[in-house]
């Protein structure tokens, strides 16, 4: 199918990073502008149209062709760039990349409407967390809406992330943000800055704490539960006939304490060791 | 000693719930003869009799030529484009503009006049404590205190509260005495005194809301006894709209013997406040709600119940003499405002009063109180939302705000999409209100709130943007 001589100008075409490739997602990340008309412009960039961090580091592949096809539905001036075929990926891409193609693919999108139309999109593909997992103990602090994190160490020392809210845009952002850590090492999760994240922000702050800042929020709080799974695993490591530990969020008495951070108060993560 | 379990949960009392609460239309009118432009006074009948189904906006007082087209030009941030779209700001319950006369009073401050008040002893000085000390009076004036000393100066409401909480609070509460107060308080009102009752062992005590969504004042009646040492309520709610009638209220619990506390934030800005009639004990205000600068809100307080109160914070300016082993302490308001306040910015608050002054706060609230009913009657009509709070009417009263929910749509998600899309700015969350929301089965509401510089396009505009909006995000799912 080529609908591209359909197409109006301008659009944007976004390429799926559910199955990465890393030409499109290079060290120096690919940005692409073709005058077709002076007022015009076409955009390609890699961007997480189906985040699955699983997929990427687990079990890598990468695109040889893509099939563009117009998104119509909700009137996007986007196009949606399918994957046709599938192949292993040598190497997953870095945190680092990630951050710097999600950035490119906000940037890209210069209508904000455009933004908060991909966030929505990210919002749908994003697996709802099971009901359980929906509790206060989860829950990040600091946010105007609701927003549930659980965080895992697996057996290999990277980091599993499961995340959910109950507002569509602020889903939309954990979706990034999960596609970004997912199977992350825990140094390169925090080595992240919120200014890092600057560029995908939708009209909301980019500096300091906010409680409308969810990606400040959501990237904090994973960072801070990440470095309690990364001591509770260094206290594990220590223990010699340690079989099987599962650490489970901090039960406070009398609720979350003050520790001078509301996100400092939060739970810690699960922690497994095999 | 501390009640047997948390303040918050344990005291709080489940009271019979009454149906009927009575408002409060007493508005005193104010200045209106000064008013500068043509503007027609609004007229709404707050008749019991009269039919509460008939139209609530009598007159076409919101059209051209309304006090919030005259009015707009008075506010340079108004006139800008947000996202490529012109500004419709409907988030003044969260913070209001500043007239030009307001920006002008600070930068005047700064660069003609800048100084230390009340120690120094040159010209600069001397200036700017005369302005300082002004802009006391102007507070004192504004809600008809009996005098400039009974008026305090604090960073904002928070601090006004949390200064009656750590000063009286503490000196005079002992464990059983109670604390009453309402689940629709702001967080500002609720915690201060949550960390008092855990100091003294003082029990705290809700009061719920009526099946009209208004705090039931009924129920507080029925609650108030000997053991009520203090009354902590909000004059105006930040979410449900509703005006309680604090001088039923005051006159009820000064028969049992205890002191009262009103938040007027919602209040003070938008309508006449008159302490004396209102005969409270504590009344706080936040400057950057009525027009005024950021930084600076006020307390009064009666003269008798200051001058036996102690310290909050120690430092300069509050002491008379200070010898190393012990202090002697200024009187109020000097001995409540220690160290160096916001000079400007409470100079700034005096330029805010006499330019709300001038236009007459009954006309303020008149006029809000037409554009707040065309807010809730637009918003009302629009399917899948709920409004909370009172339904006004002939003899139900609201503020000019509308907190609500839209069917399976997030407040942030619709707040973020108006800002983005349509340049109107409203809030989500829970308006520092969570006990409210949590009693009313929510996490977040979105709330618009107006001011006297609004307008019936402003509205209109929100409307429109709104019902855009859920379109938007009803071709999502």
């Amino acid at each position: 199918m080529d609908s591209s001589s359909n197409l109006n100008f301008p659009f944007t075409i976004s390429c799926t990073p559910t199955k990465l490739n890393p030409q499109f997602c290079p060290q120096k990340p690919t940005f692409l502008t073709f005058m077709k008309y002076p007022s015009s412009f076409l955009t390609i960039s890699s961007i997480p149209t189906k985040p699955n961090p699983q997929s990427c580091s687990k079990n890598p592949i990468f695109f040889t062709s893509i099939r563009c096809s117009r998104n119509i539905r909700h009137g996007l001036s986007s196009v949606s760039c399918l994957i046709m075929e599938e192949a292993p990926l040598d190497e997953r891409l870095s945190v680092v990349d990630k951050v710097r193609s999600l950035s490119l693919e906000f940037r890209s999108l210069s209508e904000p409407i455009d933004r908060v139309k991909r966030l929505l999109h990210y919002a749908s593909i994003l697996p709802p967390l099971c009901e359980s997992a929906r509790v206060q103990e989860n829950r990040v602090l600091g946010c105007t809406t609701q927003v549930w994190l659980e965080v895992r160490m697996n057996s290999r020392g990277s980091m599993n992330f499961s995340v959910d809210s109950d507002s569509e845009i602020t889903k939309g952002f954990c979706s990034c943000l999960m596609w970004v850590f997912d199977g992350a090492e825990p140094e390169e999760i925090l080595s992240v800055t919120a200014e890092d994240l600057g560029d995908m922000n939708v009209g909301l702050p980019k500096k300091g704490r906010s409680r409308v800042n969810t990606w400040h929020n959501v990237l904090f709080s994973m960072q801070n539960r990440t470095k309690d799974c990364v001591q509770e695993r260094k206290r594990a490591l220590s223990l010699e006939d340690l079989h099987s530990l599962v650490i489970r969020p901090h039960e406070h008495v009398g609720g979350p304490s003050a520790n001078g951070s509301y996100l400092e108060s939060e739970p810690k993560c699960s922690f497994e060791v095999k | 000693m501390i009640t047997t379990t948390t303040p918050m949960e344990g005291a709080m009392l489940k009271l019979p719930c009454l149906r009927s609460v009575s408002r409060n239309t007493n508005f005193t009118n104010r200045s209106s003869n000064s008013f500068p432009w043509s503007y027609r006074r609004l007229h709404i009948s707050a008749s019991a009799s009269a039919s509460a189904s008939a139209p609530l906006v009598e007159g076409p007082k919101l059209g051209p030529g309304s006090l919030g087209h005259i009015t707009r030009s008075d506010f340079p941030i108004l006139h800008q484009e947000i996202n490529g779209l012109k500004l419709v700001y409907l988030d003044n319950a969260a913070t209001s503009q500043k007239p030009r006369a307001v920006i002008e009073a600070l930068q005047n401050y700064y660069e003609a006049y800048n100084s230390n008040v009340h120690r120094g002893i040159h010209y600069l000085s001397a200036k700017a404590t005369d302005e300082y000390e002004s802009a006391r009076q102007k507070v004192a004036n504004f809600i008809h205190a009996a005098e400039a000393k009974e008026i305090i100066f604090t960073r904002n409401a928070t601090e006004a509260i949390n200064l009656v909480a750590y000063s009286w609070g503490l000196s005079n509460l002992k464990p059983g005495d109670e604390i009453i107060t309402t689940i629709a308080e702001h967080h500002s009102a609720i915690v201060p005194w949550q960390i008092v009752a855990q100091k003294t062992g003082a029990v705290l005590r809700f009061v719920n809301l009526t099946e009209d969504e208004v705090p039931d004042v009924g129920q507080l009646r029925d609650s108030l006894s000997s053991s009520t040492k203090l009354l902590v309520m909000h004059h105006v709610s930040n979410m449900l709209a509703s005006v309680l009638p604090m001088d039923e209220v005051i006159s009820w619990a000064h028969d049992v013997g205890a002191k009262v506390l009103v938040d007027a934030c919602q209040s003070v800005p938008h309508m006449v406040v008159d302490v004396k009639n209102l005969d409270t004990d504590f009344l706080v205000g936040s400057s950057h709600k009525m027009c005024g600068p950021t930084g600076v809100g006020f307390l009064y307080g009666k003269s008798e119940i200051l001058s036996g109160m102690p310290p909050f914070l120690g430092g300069g300016e509050m002491i008379a003499d200070v010898y190393l082993d012990h202090s002697t302490y200024a009187e109020p308001p000097s001995r409540f405002e220690a160290g160096t306040p916001a000079i400007g910015e409470a100079i700034g608050l005096g330029a805010a009063i006499d330019y709300i002054s001038e236009i007459g706060m009954q006309q303020i609230h008149d006029y809000e109180m037409e554009l707040g009913n065309y807010l809730y009657d637009r918003l009302s009509s629009v399917s899948d939302v709920r409004i909370y709070g009172p339904a006004p009417s002939r003899t139900v009263k609201r503020a000019a705000l509308c907190s609500f929910n839209v069917k399976d749509i997030h407040p942030t998600d619709i707040a973020t999409f108006l800002d983005q899309q349509h340049g109107v700015a409203i809030r989500s969350g829970h308006h520092c209100a969570q006990p409210l929301h949590r009693h009313l089965g929510i996490n977040a509401s979105a709330r618009a709130s107006l001011h006297f510089y609004n307008t019936k396009d402003d509205v209109d505009k929100f409307i429109d943007a709104l019902k855009d909006t859920i379109n938007f995000f009803t071709s999502f799912k």
